[in-house]
């Protein structure tokens, strides 16, 4: 055989190879009394080893029943999924947050479970309403609520002290607040009060907004809540305190994250979610110099609540077995696994263990405020009017906008995208 | 008269790789630092001498496995596209048959195409393939290259054209011609186009992050991506984890500069 | 047949050409016809790869952009030039198009730089020109979120370097990647010098494949380092450089992970940068409406009219190249 014909072959052969190696894959059958292997798709890989925990006591009580743990970074999990769905791959279970619910209730991609919550007689009442509520559509429920989290004000002890300003407590508001941060900046010393944030709305504006006494969006989604003068009270929180130049301007702040600032002593105090106590407790900066309290109160006490709940694949070949799957993972035992593992669990009474994790910080704050908590506020396509925010308040939070003619336009194209769902 | 000249060439190229380097001296500092130094502002210079970086990456990820998938899928694209695009390079460079203007501004399209464009309709073209989760998804959409051809042919165009003239009065049909005569002449485009390749195929991590979903079947790139958070990213060990990657391909690259410098001599040959 | 052997050939049928008389050539004969099955068979691999993994995409891409698509791939409907239409009135796309054309100018200044330094690291003679070359590809395996953060600190407005050294000469320098007016401008630099390593590979390779005896006789004749760069080096290396502009042009104009890593990066989006009117390119526009927004459709319209633009900016510079590229 010529050399080219040797090559060719070889070429070939590698082809072959790989096709063969790609075929020859088990896929599950329909049986019900056939081993089945469920995926399960999540993208946190500090929690991967809770999720195997929990997948193989899943199979310890459901010998016929695997769980497949896939993991994809968080930059790349909607993409993925998004590819997955559409080319008819979904995961049988996989992780859902409030942004994205809707739009993935409303395409119908997910299953609802209501009647399987009805024959298994699971209850509702054991999760924070406002949770159950975030995964309703409709008035249909989809899957069950995983974990949950608040934001609380993280404050560095040691720059308090050095000021002589008491530390922040269930008491404060927002006059307490704005005297504190007064008070800590140095502009010598190249200290601010805080980052006034506005990367992360759910840490920072969505909450002064509602404790403002605004809204972000109508209860029934149609309608922007920004040019009420109330939610442009609650951004002004924001922008005055870098007019006051109590907070880094927005430039240094994108060359910079905020999260960075305060493990670095720039600023005094961080509105930051409870997720941020596996970070504090173990920089060396922060894990002996900061704490937490609850935010401040505006016109009333007000704290974003958001949770990720466990959901089923409409197109799964599995239905009955990723319902057992997700019933084991709303349960009691695994929300006790899970609160192992640095979340907040969302069964009530199992948030004990994550309190007491880092008994250095008053992690209790968090739940404290679960009585006023307000559920992440979304929309059937939430991120496209997450990006009108952006667009319209980041010349605002710049100071070359006033923020309420920036709110008032940031209104009206949020009503028209509410308008096209 | 040389030495001015070289001490400038000298300075130039002190200059320039310094620029070059800088960055990856500055990962490798930072793969050996700790997590909170590393994030710190001002940023800190010295490092922490956390060589456990290093070793904190083969428990997180299944290195083994991913450096054979890598690997594999490397030299299979690399192979592939030598032989595929050396073949086609030198069609449109060397034959004539109609259409073949069109026909290379249709392959050279596909260059123009953005590559985000491609993730979900491949992803579909694979699933319905039962490709899914397997080496030859890896492998298969990056045998095929309009770049490689595009290269091969500019690297053709610019060898004199007698060479395969002489060949096919002797006789040689096209395809003895490009194995006998162009593909050893063209050694130094090959080169390129191997090492652009190894290259491309040994960091692509999208693709084999949406096609996979084992971090057994994963490759390098895409299981180091897998180390980023949501919150919090550990970036000394993925400094750490990135540096071991790349290794190999330094490597292959130290080895092959050489094949640059062989050029082909052609003795007596006059333009 | 060795390749002596097909030197002599060349030779001998240089020799025949040269002494035989004009003859008039068939229009079609069956050597033609042979040649061109052996041309079809030769492309045949690589195109019928690209066309059901690259092409069909297109295909599907194009018809995506006449409708308003779902965001998982059902419920498409026909909505004829909506999509169009829409783009042309929508700044936001204006600008990024402004973008994405400046950039792409800006980054040819990086091609010259290329040539010049690829030309000193193949220069004949010299100590320690391999290490030089391991150091200049370095970038090229340096992790993209490495380069990102190392610029990052450099451009950093508060703490960077660049400003540090600026502040010893009493310049207060910008907030480079978060000021509008710089932002565009440093992330050129970093693209130049990201797509350095790349376009060394390939244009040493040029280098490598010119005849050596060129060299030689100019260097015979007297010609300096210089000289024989300008005169020899640059002309034959021509299809060469052609080949590495025409990529550039179309990879600058695809720009996307630096908008992603350098203007945002740090955990936060791109969009929270004061500077991102002034640095959003039209991809990561289109990567926004297909995948974050879920407007595939109008994402789709977009792709459309970049590789419209595309293929103009492409052809051009094809007819350009015979100004000024020789092939042998």
């Amino acid at each position: 055989m010529s050399k080219l014909g040797r090559l060719g072959v070889l070429v070939v052969g590698i082809a072959l190879v790989a096709t063969a190696a790609g075929c020859g894959k088990a896929s599950s059958t329909t049986d019900a009394n056939a081993k089945v292997t469920l995926s399960y798709a999540v993208w946190d890989k500090n929690q991967v080893p809770a999720m195997q925990q929990l997948a193989s006591r899943f199979t310890q009580d459901h010998p016929k029943i695997t769980i497949n743990v896939q993991l994809t970074p968080w930059a790349d999990y909607w993409t993925k999924l998004k590819a997955a769905v559409t080319g008819g791959a979904a995961p049988d279970v996989f992780w859902m947050n409030g942004p994205s619910f809707q739009l993935y209730a409303s395409n119908g991609v997910i299953r609802p479970v209501d009647a399987e919550i009805a024959a298994d007689k699971v209850d509702l009442s054991a999760y924070p309403p406002s949770l159950v509520d975030l995964y309703t559509f409709n008035g249909k429920h989809y899957g069950l609520p995983k974990d949950f989290d608040t934001v609380g004000l993280w404050y560095n002890k040691e720059l308090f002290d050095a000021k002589g300003v008491k530390y922040p407590g269930a008491s404060w508001t927002w006059a307490d607040f704005n005297a504190a941060a007064a008070k800590l900046t140095d502009k010598a010393k190249g200290q601010y009060a805080i980052a006034a944030n506005l990367s992360s709305a759910q840490e920072y504006m969505y909450d002064t907004i509602y404790q403002a006494g605004g809204y972000v969006i109508s209860p029934d989604g149609k309608k922007s809540g920004y040019a009420d003068p109330a939610t442009i009270a609650g951004l002004r929180f924001w922008t005055d305190l870098i007019k006051n130049g109590q907070s880094p301007d927005l430039k240094t702040m994108t060359d910079t994250a905020p999260i960075n600032l305060f493990e670095s002593g720039k600023t005094a105090m961080y509105w930051g979610g409870s997720w941020d106590a596996a970070e504090f407790s173990t920089n060396d900066y922060t894990k002996t110099k900061v704490d937490v309290a609850p935010l401040p109160k505006g016109q009333k006490q007000a704290t974003i609540i958001h949770g990720l709940a466990n959901v089923v694949s409409a197109k799964t070949t599995h239905p009955a077995q990723a319902w057992q799957f997700v019933k084991f993972l709303g349960s009691q035992q695994s929300a006790e696994i899970l609160g192992q593992h640095g979340v907040i669990p969302a069964y009530n009474g199992t948030q004990n263990a994550w309190v007491t994790a880092h008994a250095e910080f008053h992690l209790q704050a968090f739940l404290d405020q679960l009585a006023y908590a307000v559920p992440y506020p979304v929309s059937k396509n939430t991120a496209a009017w997450q990006e009108l925010e952006t667009k319209y308040l980041t010349p605002a939070w710049n100071g070359q906008v006033d923020v309420a003619k920036a709110a008032g336009d940031l209104a009206a194209a949020m009503d028209a995208a509410l308008a096209k769902e | 008269m040389r030495r001015p000249g070289l001490l400038a060439t000298h300075a130039a190229l002190s200059l320039g790789a310094l620029a070059m380097v800088g960055p990856f001296i500055w990962q490798l500092l930072t793969s050996l630092k700790t997590l909170p130094h590393a994030t710190r502002v001002p940023p800190t210079i010295v490092p922490d001498g956390r060589w456990s970086n290093y070793t904190q990456v083969f428990h997180l990820l299944p290195f083994g496995h991913q450096f054979l998938n890598t690997a594999a899928m490397t030299a299979a694209r690399t192979a592939g596209q030598l032989v595929f695009c050396s073949m086609a390079g030198y069609a449109f460079a060397r034959l004539r048959f109609p259409g073949r203007g069109a026909l290379f501004a249709v392959f050279l399209s596909v260059l123009m195409v953005p590559p985000q464009l491609f993730i979900i309709p491949q992803y579909e073209i694979i699933a319905r393939l039962g490709w899914l989760n397997s080496l030859a998804a890896l492998i298969v959409p990056g045998l095929f290259s309009a770049f490689g051809t595009f290269l091969l042919r500019q690297f053709f165009l610019g060898l004199p054209a007698e060479l395969d003239e002489a060949a096919r009065l002797d006789g040689a049909n096209p395809l003895r011609i490009w194995w006998s005569v162009m593909l050893p002449l063209a050694r130094p485009g090959l080169v390129a186009l191997g090492i652009l390749t190894i290259l491309w195929s040994w960091n692509d991590f999208f693709w084999p992050l949406v096609v996979n979903n084992d971090p057994q079947k994963m490759t390098l790139s895409a299981g180091l991506a897998s180390l980023q958070g949501q919150f919090m990213t550990d970036y000394p060990v993925l400094m750490a984890g990135s540096l071991l990657a790349a290794l190999p391909v330094i490597a292959v690259f130290v080895v092959m500069q050489r094949q640059f410098v062989e050029g082909i001599a052609f003795t007596g040959s006059k333009a | 047949m060795s390749l002596t052997e097909t030197m002599g050939t060349a030779r001998q049928a240089r020799a025949v050409r040269a002494t035989r008389a004009p003859q008039h050539r068939p229009r079609f004969s069956r050597a033609r016809g042979a040649e061109a099955l052996w041309g079809y068979a030769l492309i045949a691999p690589t195109g019928l790869g690209l066309a059901v993994f690259y092409l069909w995409p297109v295909v599907q891409t194009a018809y995506l952009s006449f409708t308003h698509a779902g965001p998982f791939g059902g419920g498409n409907t026909w909505t004829g030039l909506a999509n169009y239409r829409e783009l042309l009135a929508d700044s936001e796309v204006r600008q990024a198009l402004l973008n994405t054309l400046e950039y792409t100018g800006l980054g040819l200044a990086g091609i010259p730089i290329a040539v010049v330094f690829a030309a000193l690291l193949c220069r004949p003679g010299m100590q320690g020109v391999s290490v030089y070359r391991t150091l200049f590809f370095l970038p090229v395996v340096t992790t993209p979120v490495a380069v990102a953060m190392i610029w990052r600190w450099l451009y950093n407005g508060d703490f960077g370097i660049i400003n540090y050294l600026l502040s010893l000469v009493g310049v207060a320098g910008p907030h480079w990647i978060a000021d509008p007016r710089t932002a565009l401008y440093a992330m050129v630099v970093v693209g130049i010098w990201m797509s350095l390593g790349y376009n060394l590979v390939i244009l040493m390779a040029g280098i490598q494949a010119i005849p050596k005896h060129y060299y030689e006789a100019a260097a015979i004749d007297g010609a300096g380092f210089v000289a024989q760069f300008l005169r020899i080096t640059v002309p034959l290396l021509s299809p060469s450089i052609f080949f590495v502009s025409v990529v550039s042009v179309i990879g600058s104009l695809q720009l996307f992970d630096l908008v992603y890593v350098l203007v945002g990066g740090a955990g936060q989006s791109a969009r929270t940068n004061p500077a991102f009117s002034r640095t959003e390119t039209i991809v990561y526009l289109f990567y926004d409406k297909a995948f974050q927004t879920n407007d595939k459709g109008y994402a789709a319209a977009v792709a459309m009219v970049l590789l419209l633009l595309i293929v103009a900016l492409t052809a051009a510079q094809f007819r350009l190249q015979r100004r000024w590229v020789h092939y042998a």
